[in-house]
C-alpha cells in the first residue's frame, strides 16, 4: 500500500491544523490560563504528529512530538505559559509550515532539522518536570495513557469472535498452536474523526507484522486498502509476543480509538465446517423465498442449517446490518476545480440554449399565444437561473481561508516594527469565487503591511497626537450588490497629498504644471503607478516601490478595481471591489449602428435621455451636467469605429457608468434590454485593445461583444 | 527511395500526406489535413473593433466563439467577395484554440508524396509571403502552394495596430 495517494489530503489537513494552531496560539498569548485552548493546541499538535508519522515525515513528526510534550506538561500544570514559550511555538509553527511547503513542492520534507527549536522545546519541557524526559519513555507513557483513556470510553465489541475460518486456515491454526504461538483475535476501532482510514489500517498492519503474522482480516485486506470498511476491522493474528505488547503496538498508531485484543479459541471441526458453509448458505436464501415448489429440498435444508447455528448466524447478520445501516457519510467532497469549470461551461451552454428558446418564442406570433409553452419557458428560466446559482455557490469559498493568516502576520509585525497594533476583521464569511480567492491573498497582505508600516504612526507619536496608543487596522469584507468589497483601513496618519505631489514632480512622473491642475484624488491615484513609493525609509516590511501598482494590476486582472481614500491625521483606506462571479453576468444590451454590445449591469448607474442642447464642451471634450455632476461623454460609435446608423435622433441615449468614483456617459444608439449573458473569451489571436472584455452568444446565435467599462472610463 | 533522401528536411511520412486544396483567387493552396477541424459555410461574422485588419471578427460555431481571419487580406490580395462557395476552414493546432480562415472555395483532397513536394527555395526567404509556405506540391491539376499553417495563424510580424 502506498501512502502517496494521501499526500493531497495530508497537505490540506496539515494546513488546517497549522492554521488552527496559529489561531489558538494567538488566543493563548492573550489568555495564558485558558485550559480549553491548551487542550485544543495539544490535540492539534497530536493530530499533526500522527499524520506526519503516517506519511513518513520523521522530522515533522519529531517537532510536533516535542510541541505536544510541552503542552502535556502545561496540561498537567507542571508549568505555565510564558511569552518566551509562545515565541518558540510560533517559530516551531513556521518551521512546520516550511516543511509543508517543501512537501508541497517536492513531496519530501527536506532535511532541515530545526535542531534549535527542538532543543529549546525539550529544555522547556525538561525544566518543567525537573528531569530529562527520554523520548521513548514519553512515547510509551503517552500511548499507554491514550490506551487507558480509550478503554474508559465507549466499550468496543470484540467483533473478531465472529470471524469465520476455513478448513485450510484451521490447519494453520493447529500448526501455530504446536509452535507455541499465541493466537489473538483483534478488533481495531478507529476514531470517528479519522479520515485516512486505510492509511491508519495500513500502519496497524505494519506494526503487527513486525511482531507476528496476520492470518485473516475482516473485511478483506483488499477492502481495507480500498477503505471499504466502517470505523473498525477485525483480525486473526499469530504472535509470540504478549497480549499487552500487541495491544500497545496497535494503539500507538494515532487515531486508533481502541484495540480489543483477546485469545482466539480455534473452533472445533464441526463449527469450523459450518462456518465454512456459510457463504454457500447465503446465496440459497433468496432462492428459498421463491416459490417453494421450485426447490423445496434446498429451502428446507437452508432453514435447517439456519436453525442449526442460530447464534453464529445472528452474529453475522448483526454484522451485516451494521454495515448496511451505517453507510459512510462524506461530509464534504473535494472536487477538482477543472471539473467545476466543465460543469460551469455546461450551465452556460444551457443558458444560451434557453435564451434561444425565449427569443424564438417571443418572435413567433403563434407561440406567443400559447400560454402553456410560455409557462414552460418561464419554468425553464427559473430552473436554469437556480442551477447557475447553485454551481456558482459550489465554486464560492469564504474569504476566511485567505484572511485567517493575517492576525499572525500583524502580531509578527508588532514585534518587528515595535509598534503596538491590532487587527480587526469582519465579514470573513463573505464568499468569493475560488479563482479570485487564490489570487487575492498577496494584494491584501501587501495592503496590510503598508498600513502597519507606513499608515500607522509610532506609539509615541500617537500618544503625542492624543490618539489611542495602539494602532488599529481594519479588514472588512462585505457584499455589495454583484460585487464583494474588501476594505483595508487604518487609523494612522493618512497620506500626505502634498508629499506625494512633490515626490511625483521630483521623480518626473508629472510636471509642476500638471501637478497644479490635479485634484487630491488624482494625486493619490499616482500611488498606483509603477515604481512610486513615498516611504522615506525603505524597510523590509514594505516600501520597495513595487507595491501598489502590482496590487492594482492583480486586482484588475481579476476584473475588479481598487481605490484609496485618505484623510490627513485620520487614516487611509483602500477599497477593493471584486466581481462576485466571473462567468455569467447580468448585462444591458445596447445597439450601435447595426452592432450589438453588452454593458455589464454592475457598472451601470443610470440611463439618461439627454437633449443635444445640454451637451457642453470643456477643453474640446463633450460633457454633460447631470444632477450637479459633470460627466464626460464617450461616443462609443467613434471609439469602436462603428458605421453610423441612418436615423438621427433628436436626443442622446446615455448610459451612465461608473468605476469607483469616476463616472462617464456612454452614448449609444439604442437600448435593447437587460439579459443574463455568458462571458466567453475571444481568444488570444486577436489583439483588440482592452476595450472588449469578451463576447457572448445571444439567443438567436448572434455574437455580442462585451464592453470593458473599466478601460473605457 | 533514394530520391526522397535527396530532398532536404525529409518529413517522416513516406506514404505521402493529405492536403485539402483551396482556391484563393487564381491560386491553389494546400492545407495539411491533420490540422483541419472542420469546414463550415460562411456565417455571420461579428466585427471586433480595433483588431488586426486581416481579422474579420468572430463567429459562433455551435456555442464556441471562433476568431476568423481572411487569408486574402493576410496575403495582400483583393478583399473577399463572399459567394456560395466561400468557406471557413476551422484550424485546430495542438494546444492552441481554434481559429477560422476564409477561403474562396474548397476544391478537393489530394495526397502528395514527398517526391512531388518541392521545398521552398531558401533564396526566396526574404519574401514575407514565403514564410507562410512549407513547399510547393506538383499535382495533375498544376502546382499547389502548401501552407505552413502554424506561421499563418501565429503571426510574428508587426502588423498589429
Amino acid at each position: 500500500m502506498d501512502v502517496s495517494q494521501y499526500l493531497e489530503i495530508f497537505i490540506d489537513e496539515t494546513k488546517e491544523h497549522l492554521q488552527n494552531l496559529s489561531d489558538q496560539l494567538m488566543v493563548l498569548e492573550q489568555e495564558p490560563e485558558n485550559m480549553d485552548v491548551i487542550n485544543e493546541i495539544f490535540r492539534a499538535a497530536h493530530s499533526l504528529k500522527g499524520m506526519a508519522g503516517t506519511m513518513g515525515f520523521k522530522r515533522m513528526q519529531r517537532l510536533t512530538h516535542d510541541m505536544e510534550n510541552v503542552f502535556q506538561e502545561i496540561r498537567s500544570e507542571n508549568m505555565k505559559v510564558e511569552s518566551e514559550l509562545i515565541d518558540v511555538l510560533f517559530r516551531a509553527l513556521d518551521a512546520l509550515e516550511a516543511y509543508l511547503n517543501e512537501i508541497m513542492e517536492t513531496a519530501n520534507e527536506g532535511t532541515e532539522e530545526n535542531e534549535e527549536i527542538v532543543n529549546t522545546l525539550n529544555s522547556i519541557a525538561a525544566k518543567a518536570t525537573g528531569k530529562e524526559v527520554p523520548e521513548g519513555a514519553a512515547k510509551t507513557t503517552e500511548s499507554a495513557k491514550e490506551g487507558t483513556s480509550a478503554d474508559s470510553g465507549a466499550g468496543g465489541e470484540a467483533k473478531y469472535q465472529s470471524i469465520s475460518i476455513s478448513d485450510f486456515e484451521k490447519h494453520t491454526f493447529e500448526k501455530a498452536q504446536n509452535d507455541n504461538q499465541n493466537i489473538f483475535g483483534i478488533t481495531v476501532y478507529l476514531q470517528e474523526s479519522c479520515i485516512l482510514k486505510a492509511a491508519r489500517a495500513f500502519l496497524v498492519f505494519k506494526a503487527l507484522e513486525e511482531l507476528g503474522e496476520v492470518i485473516k482480516a475482516v473485511p478483506s485486506v483488499q477492502d481495507i486498502e480500498d477503505e471499504k470498511f466502517e470505523m473498525d476491522f477485525s483480525l486473526l493474528y499469530f504472535t509470540k509476543e504478549s497480549l499487552e505488547a500487541v495491544k500497545n503496538a496497535i494503539e500507538s498508531v494515532s487515531e486508533v480509538k481502541q484495540a480489543v485484543v483477546g485469545i482466539y479459541t480455534v473452533p472445533d471441526l464441526h463449527t469450523s465446517d459450518s462456518a465454512a458453509d456459510k457463504p454457500e448458505t447465503k446465496p440459497e436464501e433468496p432462492e428459498a423465498k421463491q416459490p417453494a415448489a421450485k426447490a423445496p429440498a434446498a429451502a428446507q435444508q437452508a432453514v435447517k442449517k439456519q436453525e442449526a447455528k442460530p447464534a453464529q448466524k445472528a452474529a453475522a447478520q448483526k454484522n451485516a446490518q451494521q454495515k448496511t445501516a451505517k453507510p459512510t457519510v462524506g461530509r464534504t467532497v473535494r472536487v477538482d476545480i477543472e471539473k467545476l469549470d466543465v460543469l460551469m461551461n455546461l450551465v452556460s451552454e444551457l443558458i444560451i440554449a434557453k435564451n434561444g428558446i425565449v427569443s424564438t418564442s417571443s418572435a413567433d406570433e403563434e407561440s406567443r399565444l400559447n400560454s402553456a409553452l410560455n409557462e414552460q419557458i418561464e419554468y425553464l428560466e427559473s430552473v436554469t437561473t437556480n442551477l447557475h446559482e447553485s454551481v456558482m455557490k459550489v465554486r464560492m469559498v469564504p474569504i476566511e481561508s485567505v484572511v485567517n493568516r493575517f492576525p499572525r502576520m500583524i502580531r509578527d509585525l508588532t514585534k518587528k516594527l515595535g509598534k503596538k497594533m491590532e487587527l480587526h476583521m469582519s465579514g470573513e464569511e463573505t464568499e468569493l469565487d475560488r479563482t479570485v480567492i487564490d489570487e487575492i491573498g498577496d494584494p491584501l497582505q501587501h495592503l496590510l503591511r503598508n498600513s502597519a508600516d507606513h499608515g500607522l504612526e509610532s506609539n509615541e507619536e500617537r500618544i503625542a497626537l492624543g490618539k489611542d496608543e495602539i494602532g488599529h487596522i481594519y479588514l472588512d469584507a462585505y457584499q455589495d450588490g454583484n460585487n464583494v468589497n474588501i476594505e483595508v483601513r487604518d487609523d494612522g496618519a493618512g497620506i500626505n497629498v502634498e508629499k506625494v505631489r512633490n515626490k511625483a514632480i521630483e521623480k518626473g512622473t508629472i510636471t509642476p504644471e500638471q501637478a497644479e491642475a490635479m485634484t487630491d484624488k488624482e494625486i493619490i491615484d499616482l500611488l498606483f503607478r509603477p515604481s512610486f513609493s513615498t516611504a522615506e525609509q525603505i524597510t523590509d516590511v514594505s516600501g520597495r516601490g513595487v507595491g501598489l501598482d502590482v496590487v492594482k494590476t492583480k486586482i484588475e486582472g481579476l476584473g475588479g478595481n481598487i481605490e484609496c481614500k485618505t484623510e490627513m491625521g485620520e487614516g487611509s483606506s483602500f477599497i477593493i471591489r471584486l466581481p462576485l462571479t466571473l462567468a455569467i453576468i447580468q448585462a444591458l444590451m445596447v445597439e450601435l449602428g447595426t452592432e450589438k454590445y453588452a454593458i455589464p449591469l454592475g457598472n451601470i448607474q443610470t440611463i439618461e435621455d439627454i437633449p443635444f442642447s445640454e451637451v457642453k464642451h470643456v477643453q474640446t471634450k463633450e460633457v454633460i451636467n447631470l444632477r450637479d455632476a459633470v460627466i464626460p461623454l464617450i461616443r462609443l460609435d467613434k471609439i469602436l469605429d462603428v458605421e453610423p446608423g441612418e436615423f438621427k435622433p433628436e436626443s442622446l441615449t446615455v448610459v451612465i457608468v461608473s468605476k469607483g468614483d469616476k463616472q462617464a456617459g456612454l452614448v449609444v444608439d439604442n437600448l435593447i434590454g437587460q439579459q443574463e449573458i455568458v462571458i466567453k473569451s475571444i481568444g488570444d489571436y486577436i489583439n483588440c485593445s482592452k476595450l472588449i472584455g469578451g463576447a457572448t452568444i445571444l439567443g438567436d446565435g448572434e455574437i455580442a461583444l462585451i464592453l470593458e467599462v473599466n478601460t473605457l472610463v | 527511395m533514394d530520391d526522397i533522401n535527396d530532398v532536404q528536411n525529409v518529413e517522416v511520412a513516406s506514404e505521402g500526406k493529405q492536403y485539402i486544396v483551396v482556391h484563393l483567387g487564381s491560386e491553389q493552396y494546400g492545407i495539411d489535413i491533420k490540422y483541419i477541424d472542420n469546414i463550415v459555410r460562411m456565417s455571420k461574422i461579428t466585427r471586433i473593433p480595433m483588431s488586426q485588419k486581416y481579422f474579420k471578427g468572430v463567429i459562433n460555431l455551435r456555442g464556441e466563439i471562433i476568431p476568423v481571419m481572411s487569408l486574402r487580406l493576410k496575403f495582400d490580395l483583393a478583399p473577399d467577395e463572399y459567394t456560395n462557395a466561400t468557406r471557413i476552414i476551422i484550424i485546430k493546432l495542438e494546444s492552441q484554440s481554434a481559429i477560422g480562415i476564409i477561403v474562396d472555395e474548397v476544391k478537393e483532397v489530394v495526397t502528395l508524396d514527398e517526391a512531388s513536394i518541392e521545398k521552398p527555395n531558401s533564396a526566396d526567404a526574404n519574401d514575407i509571403r514565403m514564410q507562410y509556405l512549407s513547399g510547393v506540391g506538383k499535382h495533375v491539376d498544376g502546382l499547389i502552394t502548401l501552407l505552413n499553417i502554424s506561421s499563418v495563424i501565429n503571426d510574428k510580424e508587426k502588423e498589429m495596430i
